[in-house]
């Protein structure tokens, strides 16, 4: 089974050409802290409430994406919240979106195309391995049945529906009518886990400060 | 973390005592779903016993409703009262899950769909 990172991932790439698409750089910060943390809470390691992010087992779960975030944790002198931990993990997300990578690619799932741009800058595409691309299918299937039914969620869908909306992925997968008939839907779901509404909490306060700035007059 | 149940009318009543947190919540998984062993009705939930609930609380809360309801069955939680009560309202639970103030009300709801 992939990690929520993985998925996350998959998720943020085209389908075709591997080559990613356009996520804010603080949408996808926090949306790759967000599914560290909410990984380790599936696994027992970490629990939250509205006030605090505390864990219950130290005990390492032999990952080499969520290992480290589990022993920073455990070393924190004082208790934090939900929001502090997802600000802290995105510090490291440009590491974390690298080794999902190339774990993805170790495990058949994409494969790694190196580009040259005039000659001198390079890029990277990540297009689906043989039969990779049913992984992301798979993750995108499980989203649209959740979207137009009145199923309850499983707490992995509620995660990964909320990370997606995040980065704004719903936009890619719906046409406008859908994706306004299904807005609150997606955001009924997305609040019922606390890290992933916490994550959009955090995005949304980065906006607000982009905002201010943009909008601050020049003396 | 205790679950007592006891079937009253056509309803299986489960009274939950204790914290729901990251340390009882598979316990309370299991213990409910032990309890669910050999009946086919609908199902009242009374959290009015339990102090605090965590995410990992309301993650399995949510797993036994979605069990039940793709099982068909009714599932109704009661009994919300204080910091319980405003985590379910803030996390949206309260509009995913049926929510009764008591017991009571929890059955005349029942009774009323049946």
């Amino acid at each position: 089974m992939l990690t929520l990172v993985e998925e996350i991932i998959l998720l943020t790439l085209e389908d075709k050409s591997g080559k990613f698409i356009h996520v804010p750089e603080h949408c996808i910060r926090y949306a790759l802290s967000g599914a560290v943390l909410m990984e380790l809470a599936f696994l027992g390691r970490i629990d939250t409430d509205p006030k605090r992010l505390f864990v219950t087992d130290r005990e390492p779960v032999d990952d080499d994406l969520l290992d480290p975030v589990l022993g920073r944790i455990c070393g924190s002198k004082e208790q934090h919240d939900c929001s502090y931990w997802i600000v802290e993990v995105g510090r490291d997300a440009k590491d974390i979106r690298e080794r999902a990578l190339e774990r993805l690619c170790d495990n058949g799932i994409l494969n790694v195309h190196e580009d040259l741009f005039l000659w001198v800058f390079r890029s990277r595409r990540y297009p689906s391995a043989r039969d990779g691309s049913s992984e992301r299918k798979e993750v995108k299937l499980r989203m649209m049945s959740l979207l137009f039914s009145d199923e309850i969620p499983a707490p992995r869908d509620i995660a990964i529906m909320g990370l997606a909306d995040t980065c704004g992925i719903f936009a890619r997968l719906l046409a406008r009518p859908e994706r306004e008939r299904a807005r609150a839907r997606i955001d009924a779901i997305r609040k019922l886990e606390l890290i992933a509404r916490t994550v959009n909490g955090s995005v949304f306060d980065i906006e607000i400060e982009l905002a201010r700035a943009m909008t601050m007059r020049p003396y | 973390m205790k679950v007592e149940t006891q079937k009253i009318e056509n309803a299986l009543v489960a009274a939950v005592s204790g914290r729901l947190d990251g340390a009882s919540a598979s316990d309370f998984e299991e213990k409910f779903s032990g309890a669910l062993v050999g009946h086919g009705g609908s199902v009242v939930c009374d959290l009015g016993a339990v102090p605090y609930i965590s995410s990992a609380g309301l993650r399995a809360v949510l797993v036994i409703a979605k069990r039940l309801s793709q099982a068909d069955r009714s599932f109704l939680v009661c009994g919300l009262s204080g910091p319980v009560a405003e985590v379910f309202r803030l996390s949206g639970f309260d509009r995913i899950i049926l929510t009764h103030e008591d017991r009571e009300a929890a059955l005349a709801a029942l009774r009323l769909s049946e």
